[in-house]
């Protein structure tokens, strides 16, 4: 099954569209490196709509009272209670052993398509 | 080892473990400093009349006051001050091994104001407690007292006496300050370089959120606050992670509330830990791995109650008992704790957990 979520000029790096694959909500990602990512768009702590968040870069820390940013690192933020999520992996940052789950997602012509499939290094493509 | 060999004052070889009581505390009389500070400081008590400053608006109701009744001298010296007296009734009365000296005079509790003065006098108790009581018991470990609102002076104080082979913990009392702030960060720095635990202690200038409540026993069950805050702000400013093997101890603030705190601090730290990206690991795991808890005050609970808690901390290792002698709220090493307790694990809140604390008390046991 896959499904067409929106037209590739319509999803520019930084942004973010709400799809859905049969009964699944999803969200579809472009990072800044102009790289897809789709997952589901359920957060995996009350299940708060993630297509509804927000996208930021990742910011780390070597030393108390550091904010340094990482490129290519964007997080999406649940929009309820703040749960962040890597958009490449799905992985709670906190603690990476949970995961949402994630798709296929590739440009096919103009459009912009998910796939009810585990994604594929190929598909993360711009 | 049978659970009544444990549970009485079994003497020699055949208790095969050792009873660290974390939190025993001496008394001075202000005077009795006075010739252990530096000569231009001494007028200040002799003559013009410094005394330590106390915020608490209440006497303690119980039968004696902030101690014990019957551990009160009867020339009405307090508790704690004379070394026969804590002996009788505490170390050979329990066949304590090793007693943690926690003090009773802690600059770092008192106003910021003139500083130098404080610290000086910290190096005067520190050295009147070597004197007047490490040197006379070998049971007695002590306490390395700072001013912790100069820390320059206190990082000179934890240097100075580092290496004393029973100096095993610096301490600093809570007043209002959160210890997380960056300013103190030398003071954790200087401990962390010596292989020094710091311990914390609350004191009669130690707030509720709302300040000091109209009643003593207001006051008194809040008094587990000043230790959340203090635990939580060296976590999320930080100074547990940049000195990971720094280890730290809550001393006379019970342990009841570590689950709910750790619980609680997980939650938020998943929900707003970009706000500090310089704390790498979740809380509850910094605290198994860097905080302890003196046991003491306990609350009395059934044995499935505490073992509940265990399980809630996913560790046996964060307790220590204490018995907070001379203080009214003394807990009995033989009460205290719930009846049936596994011996593996007496084992580990009497001895093993403390001796993996302070470094110095292997060294010490032989």
């Amino acid at each position: 099954m896959k499904q067409t979520v929106c037209r590739t000029s319509e999803l520019l790096p930084g942004e973010m569209v709400s799809g859905q694959i049969g009964p699944i909500p999803v969200v579809v990602v472009r990072a800044s490196d102009g790289t897809l990512h789709a997952m589901v768009a359920k957060c995996l702590h009350q299940g708060g709509p993630l297509d509804k968040g927000r996208l930021y870069e990742h910011v780390t820390a070597q030393d108390i009272g550091e904010y340094i940013p990482e490129k290519n690192c964007e997080i999406l933020k649940c929009p309820w209670h703040g749960y962040e999520y890597d958009i490449r992996t799905g992985c709670v940052l906190t603690d990476p052993s949970r995961r949402l789950q994630q798709f296929n997602v590739r440009e096919e012509g103009d459009e912009v398509v998910v796939e009810l499939a585990p994604p594929t290094p190929a598909a993360a493509s711009t | 080892m049978t659970e009544a060999a444990i549970r009485t004052p079994v003497v020699g070889p055949e208790r095969k473990f050792h009873i660290i009581d974390t939190d025993v505390h001496e008394r001075a009389e202000l005077a009795a400093l006075v010739p252990y500070l530096e000569p231009m400081w001494q007028k200040y008590i002799t003559d013009f009349g410094w005394v330590p400053e106390r915020n608490l608006p209440y006497a303690q109701f119980a039968a004696g006051g902030l101690d014990r009744a019957d551990a009160k001298l009867p020339d009405g010296r307090p508790g704690g001050s004379d070394l026969g007296l804590v002996r009788k009734q505490l170390l050979d009365e329990y066949d304590i091994d090793y007693a943690v000296l926690t003090g009773w005079l802690d600059a770092s509790a008192l106003h910021p104001g003139w500083p130098e003065f404080k610290t000086a006098l910290m190096t005067a108790y520190n050295d009147w407690q070597i004197e007047e009581w490490l040197d006379r018991d070998q049971r007695l470990l002590g306490s390395i007292h700072v001013n912790a609102h100069d820390p320059a002076g206190a990082v000179r104080e934890i240097e100075r006496l580092a290496d004393h082979p029973k100096m095993v913990q610096a301490i600093m009392y809570i007043a209002d300050k959160a210890y997380g702030d960056p300013f103190f960060l030398p003071i954790f720095e200087a401990a962390a370089r010596n292989n020094l635990p710091v311990g914390f202690h609350h004191s009669e200038n130690s707030p509720t959120a709302f300040g000091y409540h109209r009643y003593f026993v207001e006051w008194h069950t809040l008094v587990p606050q000043v230790f959340m805050s203090t635990i939580i702000s060296l976590i999320f400013n930080g100074v547990l992670d940049k000195f990971p093997e720094l280890k730290i101890i809550m001393i006379e603030g019970g342990f009841t509330w570590a689950p709910h705190l750790m619980s609680r601090a997980d939650q938020q730290f998943k929900q707003l830990h970009s706000e500090v990206p310089w704390v790498k690991r979740m809380p509850s795991q910094i605290i198994r791995d860097q905080v302890r808890f003196a046991t003491q005050p306990t609350e009395e609970m059934s044995l499935e109650r505490f073992m509940s808690l265990l399980e809630w901390l996913e560790s046996d290792e964060l307790f220590c008992f204490s018995t907070d002698y001379p203080h009214w709220d003394f807990d009995s090493p033989y009460e205290a704790l719930p009846l049936g307790l596994p011996v593996e694990l007496k084992r580990k809140i009497f001895c093993e957990n403390a001796q993996a604390l302070y470094k110095k008390i292997p060294a010490l046991v032989g």
